[in-house]
């Protein structure tokens, strides 16, 4: 039995529609510039960011906890990242003209998920997926477990056995919990998510890795929460929500939800927030995202989805 | 003419002289020789009431005598620095009950029980749902994680494993170091008390030490948290005086 205090669930359902209504009403700050091709320089400048603004709408599209109207809000921002993408060509060829990148497929993988398909990219991922030389490339164990379940996702058969993967990570290891760092516990926090594919399969991390998670979250979310890296900190929530005894107390949920703005924006750290409306996208757009994912995540589980 | 500096200098002597009594590079305390011999009397008696329990380790883990001098050392502390009855100190009215308690069983004088209040009831903190705040409470009570003393904060320590775990892990993260080594103490303490953790003391401890560095008193905590360490896990006696 899945239990969400219900400050939890108020605080969640004002963070996750401010949230989605911040995203879509700056989406425009966050499209590609004009020109820009499959091989760009800095991807992490827009492309990645435009990719996790859909990764949120998708998620909020499946869990289905939003209103109507919040629903066609996201349902409105998957369009406008799906035309950013050219309808799927600029994955595409980025995938084309680069073999062994997984952004492709992790980028495309959201959209699968709420119906959205690009026939020569299917093909082209069908093909990749059988080469050696894909499933050799070296990476993260963490992020492994990111192109495994994006594979998952996106319906492409895999050798990969995630229980193996899952025990490659920091987490998997069940390390010393003082030992942490803030790269790592990004890495945790990801782990976590690719196994329980974004909170809607809790099963998918292994028991024992669950009790040590739910074990030592309070600490962690304690030490980030007194520093202000409020980004982490609601990755930490997501992590909390995502487990099959959830971890969601009340205070860490209302902390991060009496720092948003009116607006929706959800401040990264403790620093000042730039009035620059472009700074203001760059500098908060991720920890935003999250905060839409944290509060869809927690309403679905409260309302006994899973 | 003591002051609180005077005071904290000779806590960290009298510190270093239990260390080498316990690690065996110095010889017996000899608390009588060093009260008389100190620069500062008043500043030597703060010392021993500062260290409270502890000043009773190397009898207690390594089987040096207490000699009845050295009793009166202690009373004559409890004199010039009264036990505190007041409720807003309950972790100093515990250390003092906990020293007191030990000196009377050590000495084999009941009387000298009565230095210090026996604590109100619910002095003990039991709170461990707030795992934050009552972990450092406990800290602020490590003194009593040593041999010879089982009661109310014991049966705490006992039902707040995680919470301590949680507490030494906080304090390594926030490089609170001092209260990282006095949880270890209470982790070690309930490791050899036959508790299963959550975390290894082992490792915890040799970290907070390299890391954090340590001055005498923290040392000392360290080397209680050692002494139990190197004790077979839940080898713990379970008859001990209730301070």
């Amino acid at each position: 039995m899945t239990t969400i205090p219900e400050p939890v669930t108020r605080a969640a359902r004002g963070m996750a529609d401010r949230a989605l209504s911040w995203l879509h009403a700056n989406r425009h700050l966050g499209g590609l510039p004009p020109g820009t091709t499959e091989t760009m320089a800095d991807p992490d400048s827009v492309y990645k960011p435009l990719g996790e603004t859909t990764l949120a709408a998708s998620l909020i599209l499946r869990d289905g906890v939003a209103g109507p109207g919040r629903l066609a809000a996201a349902q409105s921002l998957m369009d406008f990242t799906w035309e950013q993408f050219r309808r799927g060509d600029m994955i595409y060829e980025r995938q084309l003209r680069h073999t062994l990148m997984t952004d492709p497929l992790e980028m495309y993988a959201p959209f699968v998920r709420c119906g959205y398909r690009h026939e020569a990219l299917d093909r082209l991922l069908v093909h990749r997926s059988r080469m050696r030389s894909v499933s050799s490339v070296e990476v993260l164990p963490n992020r492994r477990l990111a192109v495994a379940n994006a594979a998952r996702v996106v319906g492409l058969d895999q050798a990969e056995d995630l229980n193996a993967l899952a025990g490659a990570t920091w987490l998997g290891a069940r390390p010393e919990p003082w030992a942490i760092n803030w790269i790592t516990a990004y890495a945790m926090t990801h782990t976590v998510f690719h196994l329980t594919d974004w909170g809607g399969n809790p099963a998918g991390l292994p028991p024992e890795l669950a009790d040590y998670v739910r074990t030592w979250l309070p600490v962690w979310i304690d030490i980030w929460r007194e520093v202000g890296q409020w980004d982490l900190v609601t990755e930490l929530l997501v992590v909390g929500a995502s487990i099959e005894d959830p971890y969601c107390r009340a205070e860490d949920w209302e902390a991060v939800a009496a720092l948003q703005h009116e607006d929706g924006l959800v401040p990264r750290d403790s620093d000042p927030v730039d009035d620059d409306p472009q700074r203001r996208f760059t500098d908060h757009q991720h920890t935003v995202v999250v905060a839409a994912v944290a509060g869809s995540i927690a309403l679905a589980r409260a309302a006994g989805q899973r | 003419m003591s002051s609180h500096s005077a005071f904290a200098e000779a806590a960290d002597a009298l510190a270093v002289s239990v260390l080498g009594a316990l690690d065996g590079t110095g010889g017996a305390v000899q608390l009588a020789r060093y009260a008389d011999d100190a620069p500062d009397t008043l500043a030597a008696l703060a010392a021993v009431r500062v260290l409270g329990a502890d000043v009773f380790s190397p009898h207690l883990l390594a089987g040096h005598p207490f000699p009845a001098q050295d009793t009166a050392v202690v009373a004559k502390a409890f004199d010039a620095f009264p036990a505190s009855d007041a409720p807003e100190e309950a972790a100093v009215a515990l250390r003092d009950h906990a020293t007191a308690a030990l000196l009377a069983r050590i000495s084999g004088d009941d009387a000298l029980g009565g230095l210090a209040p026996v604590p109100a009831d619910d002095a003990a903190p039991d709170d461990t749902a707030d795992w934050s705040a009552w972990s450092v409470r406990m800290a602020q009570l490590a003194p009593l994680a040593t041999l010879g003393l089982d009661g109310p904060v014991h049966e705490a320590a006992r039902r707040g494993a995680l919470s301590l775990s949680r507490g030494v892990s906080r304090s390594i993260l926030r490089r609170d170091f001092p209260t990282a080594v006095r949880l270890v103490r209470w982790l070690a303490w309930l490791r050899y008390d036959g508790a299963e953790l959550p975390l290894d003391p082992d490792v915890a401890a040799e970290h907070v030490w390299l890391v954090g560095g340590a001055g005498p008193r923290a040392a000392l905590d360290l080397a209680m948290a050692r002494h139990f360490l190197e004790l077979p896990p839940g080898t713990a006696p379970k008859e001990a005086a209730r301070p």
